[in-house]
C-alpha cells in the first residue's frame, strides 16, 4: 500500500460507502403497488414502472461503463482515430434500435417475457432455440462483465492500492472487496439499486468529464495543441514495426484500410448492444412504449460525453508525464487515470476515479442481474423445475447473479488486456448471432427455427475460432476483433452474422420446400405496434409462463 | 428493415409520403457516420478541431433531431398521440 494519496482515498472510499448506502436502501424505493422483491418482475424489472427519466438513466448505464471511461480512451490513445468508432457506434445505435426495439417492448409487454429467449420461445414455438439465446446471452455478458472489472482495476493501480503480490489474485483484494459490495447489494436490491445508483454515478461523471473537458486543455497549450502532439505521434513511424504508430484520421489505402474496420466495428456493435440482455432487461422495465421511442431520441446526448471521453485518450498522449506513466507501466488502459491523476489536485482525483469506479459496478450489476434472468426463466424453470415458484425463481436469479459474477472474473484475469476493449468486442461477436432469430423475428415468420438455429451455431463456432486466432506481437491468441477478409480489415462480429443470416435463408429454403413443421407462433401481429397500458382495461401485472 | 414496414401495410399505403419521409430521416441517422469516407478529413477545421472529430460531435444532437422528426411523423401516421397526457414519469 504505498504511494497512495491519503486525500484521494478517502474520497473514494466516502463516496463508495454512500453509494453502497444508497444500493441496500433502494430495495424499498419506488415499490408502487405493495409488490414483494421476492417476484421476478419485481427484482428483475424494477416492477416495470420506469418512466423516461429513470429509463434514462437505466439505458444511459449501458452505455456509460468502464468501456467508455478506460476501454475507449486507451485504444486512442494506443491506435488512434479508430478508437473513434465508439463515438460513431454510439450515434447510430439509437437509429438502429428504435426500428425494432418498440417492438420487442410491446410483444414482450403483451406476453409478459421477461427475457429475450422468452420472445424467442414464443415466436418460434422452440425450446431449443431459446435454450441457445439464453445460453448465447449469458456467455456473452460475461467479457463485459469483466471490462468492468478491468477498469475497476485500473483505477485501484494507479491509485496505488493493492499488494505488492506476484500472484493475480492476491494482488487484486481491493478489486474483490469492491466486487463482493456490488455482489450482496444486487443480491438484495435487484434492479432497483443501480437504477437509483445510475443518478449518483452520472451526477458525479457529468462533473468530472465536464470539468476535465475544459480545465485540461489549458493545461496542455489548448486544442489545437493536442490534436497536433496527436497528429505527429500517431503519423510517426515506428521504430519496431516500420509502420505508422497509428491513424489520427481513418485511411482508405488499401493497406490497413482503417475505414473499412472503423464502420464494421461501429456497426457491428451498434447491432450488438440491444441484443444485450441487461440492454434489453432495461428496455422491458420501462413502462410505456413511448418511454422507449422517447429515449432513443434523448440517449444521443449521452453519446457527446463519450466522443468528449475519448478525447482523453489524445490528452494522455499530449501530456508529456501521463505517456510516459502509461508507457513505463505497459498497460494503456492506465492512461485516463494516470491523466487525472497528474492534472487534478487530488481531491477533484477522487471524485473522478469514484466515478469510474461507480460507474463500472452499476453497469455490471445490471448484466448480471440480466444474465441470473435468463438462466433463471430459460435454463432453471425450463428444462430442470417447471413448477418453481415465483419465490424459488427469484432466490435461484439471485444466486445466479453472484456465479456469473465469479465467471467474468476468470475472464478478467485469464484474457490478455493489451487493450480492454477486446472484451466487448468478443461478447458482440457472441451476441451478434442473435441478430436474425431476434431482430428477423421482430419482423417476419419465414425464417424457419431450424435454419436459425443452425446459422446461429454456424456463426458461433467461425466467430469464435476467429477471434481466437488473432494475433499480434505481444499475445498469440485473442488480440484483436478483427479480421482481413477480402483484403479488408473487419469486424468479425459482422462477418460472422453475415455468414449466419447466408446460412439462415438457404437452409429456410430447403426447410420450408421439405414441409419441415414450423413450431406455433403465439404472438399476434397486432401485439408489435400495441402499447396494453392504452387498452381500456389494463390487466394487472402477470408474468408468462 | 425500415421504420416504414414496422406500420401496419394500410397505414404506409395510406400515407405514402409520411411512411417514406421516416425511413428517410431513420437511414440518415445511420448511414451519418456509417460512410466514414464522407468525413475522414483534417479539413476544414472547425475551431481547433479537425473536421472528422468536429463531425462526430455535431452529429450527435443532429440525430437527436432527425428522430425526433421522425417520432412526430409517425405520430401522424398512427393517427394518434403516441401517448396520452400525464401519463409520463
Amino acid at each position: 500500500m504505498s504511494n497512495v494519496n491519503a486525500t484521494t482515498f478517502t474520497i473514494v472510499v466516502v463516496l463508495f460507502v454512500i453509494v453502497t448506502g444508497v444500493g441496500f436502501g433502494a430495495a424499498r424505493w419506488h415499490r408502487a403497488g405493495g409488490g414483494t422483491l421476492l417476484h421476478l418482475d419485481e427484482w428483475g424489472l424494477g416492477g416495470r414502472g420506469f418512466g423516461t427519466f429513470i429509463t434514462w438513466f437505466l439505458l444511459g448505464g449501458d452505455l456509460y461503463t468502464a468501456y467508455t471511461f478506460i476501454a475507449v480512451p486507451a485504444l486512442v490513445f494506443g491506435s488512434g482515430a479508430i478508437g473513434f468508432y465508439a463515438v460513431s457506434y454510439t450515434i447510430m445505435v439509437f437509429p438502429i434500435v428504435l426500428i425494432f426495439l418498440p417492438r420487442l417492448w410491446s410483444v414482450s409487454r403483451a406476453h409478459g417475457y421477461v427475457t429475450p429467449a422468452d420472445f424467442i420461445r414464443g415466436r418460434y414455438g422452440s425450446r431449443g432455440l431459446a435454450l441457445a439465446a439464453a445460453v448465447t446471452g449469458i456467455v456473452a455478458l460475461m467479457p463485459y462483465i469483466a471490462l468492468q472489472l478491468v477498469g475497476i482495476q485500473a483505477v485501484l493501480t494507479v491509485m496505488g492500492v493493492g499488494t505488492s503480490s506476484t500472484n493475480t489474485y492476491v494482488k487484486d483484494v481491493p478489486l474483490f472487496v469492491a466486487f463482493v459490495v456490488l455482489a450482496v447489494f444486487t443480491y438484495v436490491s435487484g434492479l432497483r439499486a443501480p437504477a437509483l445508483i445510475a443518478f449518483i454515478k452520472d451526477t458525479l461523471i457529468y462533473l468530472f468529464v465536464i470539468v476535465a473537458v475544459f480545465y485540461i486543455p489549458t493545461r496542455l497549450g489548448g486544442w489545437s495543441h493536442i490534436f497536433d502532439v496527436a497528429q505527429t505521434h500517431f503519423n510517426s513511424i515506428s521504430p519496431t514495426t516500420h509502420k505508422p504508430v497509428g491513424t489520427f484520421i481513418p485511411t482508405s489505402k488499401s493497406i490497413g484500410s482503417t475505414q473499412f474496420d472503423f464502420a464494421s466495428l461501429a456497426l457491428g456493435s451498434a447491432v450488438a448492444l440491444f441484443l444485450y440482455p441487461h440492454a434489453i432487461t432495461g428496455t422491458l422495465a420501462a413502462r410505456r412504449r413511448s418511454v422507449v421511442k422517447r429515449n432513443m431520441i434523448y440517449l444521443p446526448m449521452y453519446s457527446v460525453l463519450l466522443a468528449l471521453i475519448a478525447l482523453f485518450g489524445y490528452m494522455a498522449v499530449a501530456d508529456p508525464t501521463t505517456a510516459a506513466n502509461v508507457k513505463k507501466a505497459g498497460n494503456a488502459q492506465l492512461a485516463v487515470p494516470y491523466l487525472f491523476q497528474h492534472m487534478f489536485p487530488s481531491w477533484f482525483t477522487g471524485i473522478a476515479f469514484a466515478g469510474i469506479i461507480i460507474g463500472a459496478l452499476v453497469p455490471a450489476a445490471i448484466m448480471a442481474i440480466a444474465a441470473a434472468n435468463l438462466f433463471t426463466k430459460n435454463i432453471f424453470t425450463e428444462f430442470f423445475k417447471p413448477d418453481a415458484s415465483p419465490r424459488l425463481q427469484t432466490r435461484m436469479s439471485q444466486w445466479v447473479s453472484l456465479v456469473v459474477k465469479f465467471g467474468a472474473l476468470l475472464f478478467a484475469v485469464e484474457l490478455p488486456h493489451t487493450f480492454s476493449i477486446n472484451l466487448q468486442l468478443l461478447g458482440g461477436v457472441w451476441i451478434l448471432q442473435l441478430a436474425p432469430m431476434l431482430i428477423g423475428g421482430l419482423f417476419t415468420r419465414w425464417f424457419h427455427r431450424w435454419a436459425l438455429l443452425a446459422g446461429w451455431l454456424a456463426g458461433e463456432i467461425y466467430g469464435t475460432i476467429a477471434a481466437y486466432n488473432v494475433k499480434n506481437a505481444t499475445t498469440s491468441h485473442w488480440a484483436a476483433s478483427s479480421d482481413i477478409v477480402f483484403g479488408h480489415s473487419i469486424y468479425i462480429g459482422l462477418t460472422a452474422v453475415i455468414l449466419n443470416l447466408v446460412i439462415v435463408v438457404v437452409l429456410t429454403l430447403i426447410l420450408r420446400a421439405a414441409r419441415v413443421p414450423q413450431g406455433a407462433d403465439e404472438t399476434l401481429r397486432e401485439e408489435y405496434t400495441a402499447d396494453p397500458a392504452e387498452a381500456p382495461a389494463p390487466v394487472p401485472q402477470q408474468v408468462g409462463i | 428493415m425500415t421504420q416504414a414496414s414496422a406500420r401496419t401495410r394500410s397505414a404506409v399505403a395510406a400515407h405514402p409520403i409520411t411512411s417514406a419521409a421516416i425511413a428517410i430521416l431513420v437511414a440518415a441517422a445511420i448511414v451519418g457516420t456509417l460512410w466514414v469516407p464522407f468525413y475522414a478529413r483534417i479539413t476544414p477545421k472547425v475551431g481547433d478541431f479537425p473536421f472528422f472529430y468536429f463531425y462526430l460531435l455535431i452529429f450527435m444532437p443532429v440525430t437527436s433531431l432527425l428522430l425526433f422528426l421522425a417520432t412526430q411523423l409517425q405520430k401522424r401516421l398512427n393517427g394518434k398521440p403516441l401517448d396520452t397526457p400525464g401519463g409520463e414519469r
